[in-house]
């Protein structure tokens, strides 16, 4: 009697096997790639209604960070300055520059301006900007070198293990109080270190000095 | 070691027992199902809705997918941050910004703060400011934040049944002020307030129409007047002074509960080293909540009261050899009815022993006559000045203020022209003799008069009303008023009115013939007559912030019983002579809805009652006698018939009432009152009130129907298993006395392994074989509940729903028993054996212990509630799978589940049971507006519970570590803040706070004396802890042995076999 089934129909399980474990790693690849906020958040960049450049207020203005994001310190939204603020300086500087239509209209009209959100944490998060810049840990750390930025975009992953990385490890953040907004900071290396080496010494430092504790077990510490 | 094992004896068929209900008594299947599992045989299971599990298997299937097809899911969605064009003044997003304001009410206003944020009010809380109070609130001022809210209020001007405008209605008015003359045919019909500002304003409209007519009507306040004492005066009770306190049927800590007055007293039930406590004796038909707390208590009908006074008044009389007062009872029949002699005796003993320290109340209900006779027996026994001070008390808005019969009859002969009301709603709650509604019907339709209704909802009274105008809130508008001691309060408003409504102010404003205030300028008008300030905007803007103005409070004054307080009684203190077979129909205030003020608040009518444990429901309370005579059962629909007046109601057998009277409480049954509180939701009492009798109603028939009622009663939720003498542990003043520690070592404590420090046992000693990682945390936090203090008037549930964003579930929910309260009251009888009649009341709040070893924690499969290093049980909803694994290993039941989305899907109408993309989904925008920003709401299938306000925790401590910046004081200060329950109660019976900070106060309870911790031999190590109940009985009272002693020896006389109970080593 003829076999019922062809002689290479013996390999059909393995190939299938094959096939099969090549289809799930591929996948399993894929998932923990693709669907990371690091792939999916970072690098985001919106196009805003006002091309506001972060790098000219910053860079070659000089502003602070805090004189238009003034509730940083107090509050755990950092907030988005009001037109008033905006119209504060562009009543005098750059005052019939097209750019700022939507920002003389919104002065004149009264309707707010809608800035596109750029960095955003699930909303059963609580995250507390003063938290943070009050204890030394600067914008740059989260937001990245805005300050260099003509255009906001995402830079880091707001993830949660990227943020469990910094609770459990927060020398590799801490700095001076006062050199929180200069996103250009580094830390004083001594002979022989490396700046990696010279921020985890300071850093160490501060942590002991300030009693420094971030929930990193404790849930309840961003979630309620 | 060897391992220890605790045997827990059954609960006892006979001798001293706690019990919750009549169906734990007869061990009913429908109790054993509550005691057995956390949520009832069959909760788990869809009911009446659209869909059934199977098919959910193949709607959800499809539902994959239609959802694979798209990836829709997968886009980010653009967001806007959308700041202010102009920034607004003291706004900081995401900040809470904080406003004195007040809540008026008839008995005096409730000095309170109110949250807001980004300009939405969100959470109410009393002011701390105001030294009487001390941030203390009660369960109408908690609750009022969702009224403000409430989609359904009244939103629109309606002329004759028809949408209209304001510029209608103010033309209107304009024309109606006009054509009225000298005011002749103008009546105005206000509601009780003590407010300045709207006296003045009565005051000009009274010059300008000398001859309108004024009345006040309010179901619920006496309507005899003011003229048992001297001067119109009315006394408030000291209970800060006041040793020995009889109460006759006044219910100062329940209906009648005054937040100043809740807070003296229970100062002084809290026992310690040199502090004496006060005793109270209780008179009434029902249990009430001061009932509850009384060391002694009598059950006789409402109606006999009178009767009780003047025995009363002959003891003292004669103890005091005061012919005065025996002369004004002498004549008086002995009524039918025989009291206690010797509790008579022996309570008159303690009351003339303590001369000058006690005092007599009496329920401002009952008659006239009864509270002259109480008035001189109060002066006999020198209370005056010392226990009880005068206030004064507006008698109205203008002097020769009239009744509301006179109204009536005005409306009736057409000697009225136009009828104006103010707030109240007499088309449901006048007396059912006036028979109101077709009076106001007939007077618009046949005599052509106008009626205008300022109401906050389109309620019965605006449907028969010529003009309907829609009332602000008190958080909408600005106001004055006094508080119950006198303060001069400001009521401040913190949001444009919602829907475009008129405060009273501004209606009378507009009869007075001045312009519609738009802001403060007629409160600012009084605040300036009545201070004359040196610098008016210094001293309103101090006013303003602080919420009150000290040297403008009503001094207390010197009571003198009025002369003709003799005659009252010997001319109108007529004694009930009960017919046999016929009840007395006691018409009560409702712990949550009042008059049907509020039948529209949610978290109100889902609040269990504190006595009877319903919800959405009143019910007619009657004695297990009575109900056994009449043959009814609990949910059995009866007939109480008056004369030709009917109403039914579904029984409620609650024992500790008085046998031969029935007690209703007023306020349901509404016809009109919004979706919540509308048709369906309990019955009319009102029916049966007339103005002859308006509280108690004798001579009523009572008829079983044979129907029967479903009731959604929580007295049987979350039973725990033969734990009740565990868990309450009570004492008398001498068992204190003689060892101030005896609660630790009670039931099964005392055969726990104690550690002991100086004699003195210490802490148990418990092996543990489960090693959790340390609590490291420089804050640990704790709380303690004190027995001796809790009232059960169930602030707390209230103000616990406000903070943390707790849905309502409905009726039929919680009849499945899915209600969601974080805390609950448990309410328990106690009482020897299968007694019945007359048992004590102890009240136990419940909440999630936070043990250190939480047995939940161990079964969660997915880590989402665990331990954080300060000791908190937390709840990650985001974690969370819905097993329920959790709350079946929890031994206090305290876990809810969300079995469906309360806070996305509409309750009424089967919504809850319809599936996802069926069911229209969201809920109004306004009752998102109440929810805390800080919180978050929570979705169906998560599991939740009390969190001790995480939120004010973590707040608090950023708070701390902002203020440190680059220093190390990172510890936040004792008792710098405090959880919503703590804050809210008006008794000070929860303590909250860092357990490791010796300056805190939750750290000095709970190391002290009365301090026990539940089912600690368990190894549970919970973070909450109890504080004893102690009682102050008179030992020479008759049954005083038996008063606060059901745990004392409950457990070793529970237990016959020693080698059960031995908890050895085996």
């Amino acid at each position: 009697m003829a076999n019922i089934f062809p002689r290479g129909s013996n390999y059909l399980p393995i190939k299938i096997l094959v096939c099969l474990l090549v289809l799930g790693g591929a996948l399993t690849a894929g998932i923990s790639y693709y669907f990371t906020n690091k792939y999916t958040n970072v690098g985001y960049q919106p196009v805003q209604p006002v091309p506001f450049p972060h790098d000219v207020h910053v860079k070659q203005v000089g502003m602070d960070c805090r004189y238009c994001h003034s509730f940083v310190e107090v509050a755990a939204h950092s907030n988005v300055p009001t037109t008033q603020v905006c119209m504060n300086c562009h009543q005098q500087i750059q005052k019939d520059s097209p750019k700022l239509q939507a920002v003389r209209d919104s002065w004149q009209t009264g309707k707010p301006i809608e800035w596109v959100q750029v960095h955003k944490t699930p909303d059963y998060v609580y995250f507390n900007h003063s938290a943070h810049v009050n204890r030394g840990v600067s914008c740059v750390s989260c937001h990245g070198k805005v300050n260099e930025m003509p255009v906001v975009y995402h830079s880091q992953p707001l993830s949660m293990a990227w943020c469990l990385d910094c609770h459990r490890h927060p020398e590799n953040a801490l700095r001076p109080v006062d050199q929180v907004t200069n996103l250009d900071w580094v830390p004083p290396v001594k002979p022989g270190q490396t700046p990696a080496e010279a921020q985890v010494a300071q850093g160490l430092e501060l942590k002991k000095a300030w009693n420094i504790n971030p929930p990193d077990g404790n849930c309840a510490g961003c979630h309620r | 070691m060897s391992k220890r094992v605790y045997q827990h004896p059954t609960e006892p068929a006979t001798g001293k027992k706690y019990w919750r209900s009549m169906g734990q008594l007869s061990s009913s299947p429908e109790f054993q199902g509550w005691l057995e599992r956390e949520f009832p045989q069959g909760a788990a299971e869809f009911h009446g809705g659209d869909v059934s599990r199977r098919n959910f298997i193949q709607l959800m299937g499809a539902s994959l997918g239609l959802a694979g097809l798209g990836f829709a899911g997968c886009r980010r969605p653009e967001k806007h941050l959308v700041p202010f064009t102009r920034g607004v003044e003291w706004s900081i997003p995401g900040k809470a910004l904080f406003f004195a304001s007040s809540m008026p009410s008839r008995r005096g206003a409730v000095p309170l703060v109110v949250a807001t944020h980004d300009g939405r009010p969100t959470k109410i809380e009393g002011n701390p400011l105001y030294s009487a109070t001390n941030g203390a609130s009660d369960l109408h001022a908690q609750s009022s934040i969702l009224d403000l809210y409430d989609p359904d209020r009244a939103r629109f001007f309606v002329k004759s049944g028809k949408k209209a405008d304001a510029a209608q209605f103010e033309a209107e008015l304009d024309g109606l002020i006009q054509g009225a003359g000298d005011g002749a045919g103008l009546v105005f019909l206000l509601q009780q307030a003590e407010s300045p500002t709207r006296k003045r304003l009565c005051g000009l409209i009274a010059q300008k129409f000398p001859k309108a007519t004024w009345a006040v009507y309010e179901p619920l306040s006496a309507r005899s007047g003011n003229r048992v004492f001297s001067g119109g005066l009315q006394p408030v009770p000291r209970f800060d002074v006041a040793d020995i306190v009889l109460s006759l049927d006044c219910d100062f800590l329940g209906a009648e509960m005054v937040v100043e007055q809740a807070r003296q007293f229970s100062a002084r039930r809290k026992p310690s080293a040199g502090a004496k406590m006060n005793r109270l004796y209780s008179v009434e038909n029902r249990f009430t909540v001061t009932g509850g707390m009384a060391d002694h208590r009598l059950r006789i009908p409402a109606s006999q009261v009178g009767a009780f006074a003047v025995a009363l008044a002959r003891e003292l009389g004669q103890r005091l050899n005061d012919a005065s007062l025996s002369g004004v009872v002498a004549d008086i029949q002995e009524g039918p009815v025989k009291f206690p002699a010797d509790w008579i005796k022996w309570c008159v003993d303690d009351l003339v022993q303590n001369t000058g320290r006690s005092a007599v109340l009496v329920g401002a209900r009952q008659p006239e006559s009864v509270h002259a006779l109480v008035a001189l027996m109060n002066a006999s026994l020198k209370s005056f000045g010392k226990t009880l001070v005068g206030r004064r008390v507006a008698s109205g808005p203008v002097s020769g203020v009239k009744p509301i019969e006179h109204v009536a009859k005005m409306l009736s002969t057409g000697s009225a022209k136009a009828l104006v009301i103010i707030g109240g709603n007499p088309v449901y709650n006048a007396p059912a003799d006036l028979n109101w509604a077709k009076v106001q019907k007939d007077f618009i339709e046949e005599k052509k008069g106008a009626v205008i209704h300022l109401s906050s909802y389109e309620d019965e009274t605006s449907r028969l009303s010529t003009w309907s105008v829609p009332q602000a809130h008190y958080l909408e508008s600005w106001a004055d008023a006094y508080a119950t001691d006198g303060g001069y309060l400001s009521v401040q408003p913190l949001i444009l009115p919602l829907f475009d409504g008129w405060s009273e102010l501004d209606l009378l404003a507009k009869f007075a013939g001045q312009p519609k205030p738009t802001g403060p300028e007629q409160v600012q008008e009084t605040f300036k007559q009545a201070a004359k300030p040196a610098d008016f905007t210094v001293s309103w803007s101090k006013f303003i912030h602080d919420g009150f103005e000290s040297s403008l409070a009503a001094k207390p004054l010197e009571l003198m019983v009025s002369p003709e307080a003799k005659d009252f009684v010997k001319s109108g203190l007529k004694l009930a002579n009960p017919a046999p077979g016929e009840f007395e129909v006691v018409l009560i205030a409702d712990a949550k809805v009042d008059d049907g003020r509020f039948a529209n608040n949610g978290w109100l009518q889902e609040l269990p009652d504190p006595i009877t444990k319903t919800t959405w429901d009143n019910v007619a309370q009657i004695s297990p006698e009575s109900a056994r005579q009449l043959g009814v059962e609990t949910g059995d629909l009866i007939e109480v018939s008056v004369a030709d007046r009917k109403a039914e109601f579904p029984a409620y057998i609650l024992p500790g009432h008085a046998d031969g009277s029935i007690s209703v409480p007023l306020g349901y049954g509404r016809d009109f009152s919004g979706r919540v509180g509308g048709s369906g939701v309990g019955f009319n009492a009102y029916p049966l009130m007339t103005t002859s009798q308006p509280y108690f109603v004798t001579g009523a028939k009572v008829r079983k129907t044979g129907r029967k009622y479903a009731l959604a009663v929580t007295q049987e939720h979350g039973s725990l298993e033969g734990r009740g003498p565990d868990l309450l542990r009570e004492g008398t003043v001498a068992d204190y006395e003689k060892n101030p520690e005896f609660a630790k070592t009670m039931g099964m404590d005392s055969h726990a392994h104690w550690k002991t420090v100086n004699g003195k046992k210490s802490e148990v000693i418990n092996p543990s074989l489960y090693s959790h990682p340390p609590l490291t945390n420089q804050h640990q936090w704790g709380m303690t509940l004190d027995l001796s203090a809790c009232t059960g008037c169930s602030a707390c549930m209230v103000a616990c729903q406000a903070e943390n964003n707790i849905p309502i579930v409905g009726k039929e929910q919680v009849i499945w028993g899915r209600e969601m309260h974080w805390i609950r009251t448990d309410r328990y009888f106690a009482s020897e054996g299968n007694e019945t009649a007359d048992p004590e009341m102890v009240y136990q709040p419940m909440m999630c212990q936070h043990c250190e070893n939480a047995p939940c924690e161990t079964v969660c499969p997915v880590n989402a509630t665990v331990h954080s290093d300060d000791g908190l049980n937390v709840m990650a909803y985001n974690r969370c799978i819905g097993t329920r694994y959790c709350a079946n290993n929890c031994p206090f039941k305290v876990r809810r589940f969300n079995f469906f989305d309360y806070n996305q899907r509409k309750i009424e109408n089967g919504g809850l049971y319809k599936w996802n993309l069926t069911a229209p989904k969201g809920t109004e925008d306004t009752i998102k507006m109440q929810k805390n920003p800080n919180v978050t709401v929570r979705m169906r299938g998560v599991m939740e519970k009390c969190t001790f306000c995480v939120q004010r925790i973590e707040e608090a401590k950023i708070a701390k570590k902002v203020e440190a910046r680059d220093s190390n004081n990172t510890r936040v200060a004792a008792d710098a803040f405090t959880s919503a329950c703590a804050q809210a109660c008006p008794s000070e019976a929860i303590t909250f706070g860092d357990i490791k900070n010796p300056e805190s106060q939750v750290s000095k309870l709970r190391e002290g004396e009365r301090g026990y911790r539940l089912l600690e031999y368990l190894n549970l190590n919970a973070r909450v802890s109890y504080l004893a109940r102690i009682r102050n009985p008179n030992m020479k009272m008759p049954g005083a042995e038996k008063i606060g002693g059901y745990s004392r020896d409950q457990h070793h006389s529970a237990v016959q076999d020693k080698s059960v109970h031995s908890g050895g080593s085996i």
